[in-house]
């Protein structure tokens, strides 16, 4: 768990232990007993009932679930009404929501896309930032116009205030990303821009031409993949602060351009593509 | 006014929260602000003929405006385009407004007697004399004469592209004191962007025709409304959307083609049950990847908007609208939905058409490219929502493709022969 710095000047609380002891969970959750739990990393629903069993008193359950439980579709952009993907990556969310449901509790999930921002421990930024430093191509799978969309951290974080004790979001599903959405390769153009880099180059490439073995290629699943956030908008009465660029350069200006980041650079199967130089449609 | 409550409850949540909401901005930048939605704007004072104390006269039309603008019947002048997409527009249009009790005079381009006339939507305009509609024909530059005089609270400019055509109209209906100016535009304005999808307020074409004419009648009237669309299906269309497709299953024409055939109006007298024994399949080429998504609505998504402006103008005033429906389609989906409305299996192909050496333009009828909008202002400022569900749809359009006869003409299929040829895809024509 991250110390985040500055946290003593809000007086927060930090206990320790692993989530995953479930007894611990519910003895030391209800020796405290909170009014409202932020579940910001909970996968799977067992890890969420001795939460709930721990604090019957409980105001809201406030998840941090995803919109990678979206059945993939040909229309787009997935509204919170959509069908869900019970054979998804990310089915343990969905599990986590009827579990919720379930349960009658005061609940509230938030289905984010790409979250992206200073501190991000996910390489989604950081994956373009390490080529466009190094001056390298940016291999993109396909033909480069799979449309995704990236969400500002801190939008996220103000996203999630504002479920705090609002009627209009118990029992609600919101997505919440960024307003617009963008291309691969627009997201490459957006990174150079976000960090004072030149136009990058881009190289596309059929990934079923190359047998990478168990390293990721691309931060990101190859197909369309993006959310209407209108339901948030109209509801919680917000939109994004941060656009694209702007949210990038702040990320690039807190973090990456200060010459820190998660996981070092890992050219290896850039390589591999750059070596075969496969272009295909 | 369910309008006014509804923008001025939004805006004072937005400002009363105290939280990021602060940094709320309107979704369309190009208008009037989003505090200014919520105090209707009261239409021009008209103009009468008859000359009386203007002092009276100006309250007495005044509040008839007021009146008019709170959701009384009111006279709507539609000028129609004689060709087009755009055509089936105002066909619908004029329907939901003479349901809703509205005066509808439909001004259409040209003359009632050319043969224009005989395509659809216009050969269908009985269905709207029968419900009180007006229709005339003539050239817009003459509107005051063609309309023999008449006035009207609202005009809608369903034709011109540019400037010149438009601008007659809009300076006879400024004379005239029409109330509120509407103007079909298009979603083809938007400037390309990494960042799909366009929204009202996105940069635009300079040069483009209809950028000319919204920001002339921005500065002409104080109650003028834009609407962009993109691609529409419907009953009555003038030009071929997902006929393109269906044809496809059949016999896949190509798109010049398609332009100029004429839907037959009456069902062939062939007994069409078995569609799978005269459907020639024939794989569907579809440039690039096929991933590149497009918007297509129903039409009766764009009238139920612009019917809602003409119930709310003072939402209305000044504003930006995407006329399309809230869903993206890709092209590999699109041609899966015809599919599937037709009750056959899709078998796509992809081709680079530099590769093949054909103009997608020619081959294709859709952009060959992402191109889609979002109705975010519609929905925000007007409270529309979309009704359009493309997978049903699409049956519903197949099902009087099917019934036209349009699915056993005979048909040329050259350029999709070379697509096909030059990928190296052998194409089984069945009996």
């Amino acid at each position: 768990m991250m110390q985040i710095k500055g946290a003593h000047l809000y007086q927060v609380l930090h206990l320790k232990g692993d989530r995953q002891d479930f007894d611990f969970v519910k003895t030391s959750l209800a020796a405290k007993g909170f009014d409202v739990v932020y579940d910001i990393n909970g996968r799977e629903a067992v890890e969420v009932a001795p939460i709930l069993d721990a604090l019957p008193n409980l105001e809201q359950y406030i998840y941090c679930s995803s919109a990678g439980v979206y059945l993939k579709s040909d229309l787009l952009p997935h509204f919170e009404t959509d069908a869900v993907d019970p054979k998804s990556r990310h089915k343990g969310k969905l599990e986590t929501e009827s579990l919720l449901e379930s349960r009658d509790v005061n609940w509230t999930s938030i289905r984010p896309v790409y979250i992206y921002g200073p501190l991000n421990y996910n390489p989604v930024e950081e994956w373009f930032f390490h080529r466009l430093k190094a001056g390298r191509p940016i291999p993109i799978p396909g033909a480069g116009n799979q449309i995704t969309q990236l969400g500002h951290v801190k939008d996220l974080a103000t996203a999630f205030g504002l479920v705090l004790g609002n009627p209009k979001a118990s029992k609600q599903v919101f997505n919440i990303s960024g307003a617009k959405y963008v291309t691969f390769d627009g997201l490459a153009r957006a990174c150079a821009k976000a960090g004072g880099f030149p136009e990058p180059e881009i190289i596309h490439y059929n990934p079923k031409d190359f047998d990478f073995g168990k390293k990721k290629a691309f931060p990101f699943r190859d197909q369309h993949f993006f959310a209407s956030i209108e339901k948030a908008t109209k509801e919680l009465g917000c939109t994004p602060e941060y656009d694209l660029v702007d949210g990038l350069t702040d990320s690039y200006n807190l973090d990456f351009g200060r010459g820190t980041f998660r996981k070092e650079a890992d050219f290896t199967t850039d390589d591999i593509i750059l070596g075969k130089k496969l272009v295909s449609v | 006014m369910a309008f006014s409550s509804t923008a001025a409850a939004t805006a004072a949540a937005a400002f009363a929260s105290g939280h990021r909401s602060a940094a709320c901005r309107p979704s369309s930048k190009s208008s009037s602000s989003f505090l200014g939605a919520s105090f209707p704007r009261v239409s021009a004072v008209r103009r009468c003929a008859a000359s009386g104390a203007p002092a009276r006269r100006a309250v007495a039309v005044t509040v008839r405006a007021q009146a008019a603008s709170a959701g009384g019947k009111k006279s709507v002048l539609i000028v129609n385009t004689n060709g087009g997409g755009h055509a089936v527009i105002g066909f619908y249009f004029a329907k939901e407004l003479l349901a809703a009790g509205h005066a509808v005079t439909v001004l259409t381009v040209g003359e009632e007697g050319s043969d224009k006339m005989k395509k659809t939507p216009f050969s269908r305009f009985s269905e709207l004399t029968s419900a009180g509609a007006k229709t005339v024909w003539g050239d817009p530059a003459d509107v005051g004469a063609v309309v023999s005089g008449a006035s009207f609270d609202v005009v809608l400019d369903n034709n011109g592209k540019d400037l010149d055509a438009v601008k007659p109209v809009a300076d006879w209906a400024k004379a005239a004191g029409v109330g509120q100016f509407l103007f079909v535009s298009s979603a083809g304005i938007y400037t390309t962007s990494d960042e799909p999808p366009h929204v009202e307020g996105d940069a635009v074409k300079e040069s483009a025709g209809h950028v000319g004419v919204e920001k002339y009648i921005a500065g002409e009237f104080t109650n003028w409304a834009s609407f962009r669309p993109q691609y529409m299906i419907g009953s009555g269309n003038n030009k071929d959307c997902e006929e393109w497709f269906f044809d496809s299953k059949n016999t896949n024409p190509p798109a010049k083609i398609l332009a100029n055939f004429q839907i037959p109006t009456r069902t062939n007298l062939r007994k069409k049950r078995n569609l799978a024994g005269i459907v020639r399949k024939r794989p569907v080429p579809i440039p690039g990847s096929g991933m590149q998504i497009t918007n297509i609505a129903h039409v009766r998504d764009l009238a139920s908007m612009l019917a809602l402006a003409v119930e709310s103008p003072g939402a209305a005033a000044g504003k930006i609208f995407n006329s399309v429906c809230d869903r993206a389609v890709t092209f590999n989906g699109l041609v899966k939905m015809c599919a599937a409305a037709a009750g056959i299996d899709a078998e796509i192909v992809h081709y680079d058409p530099a590769a093949v050496g054909v103009d997608a333009k020619k081959a294709f009828p859709f952009r060959n490219m992402h191109f889609y909008a979002e109705p975010r202002a519609a929905k925000e400022v007007l409270g529309w929502t979309s009704k359009t569900n493309l997978p049903e749809d699409l049956k519903e359009r197949f099902a009087e493709y099917a019934s036209s006869g349009r699915g056993e003409k005979e048909m040329s299929f050259d350029l999709d022969d070379k697509i096909l040829s030059a990928v190296g895809v052998p194409v089984a024509v069945a009996a």
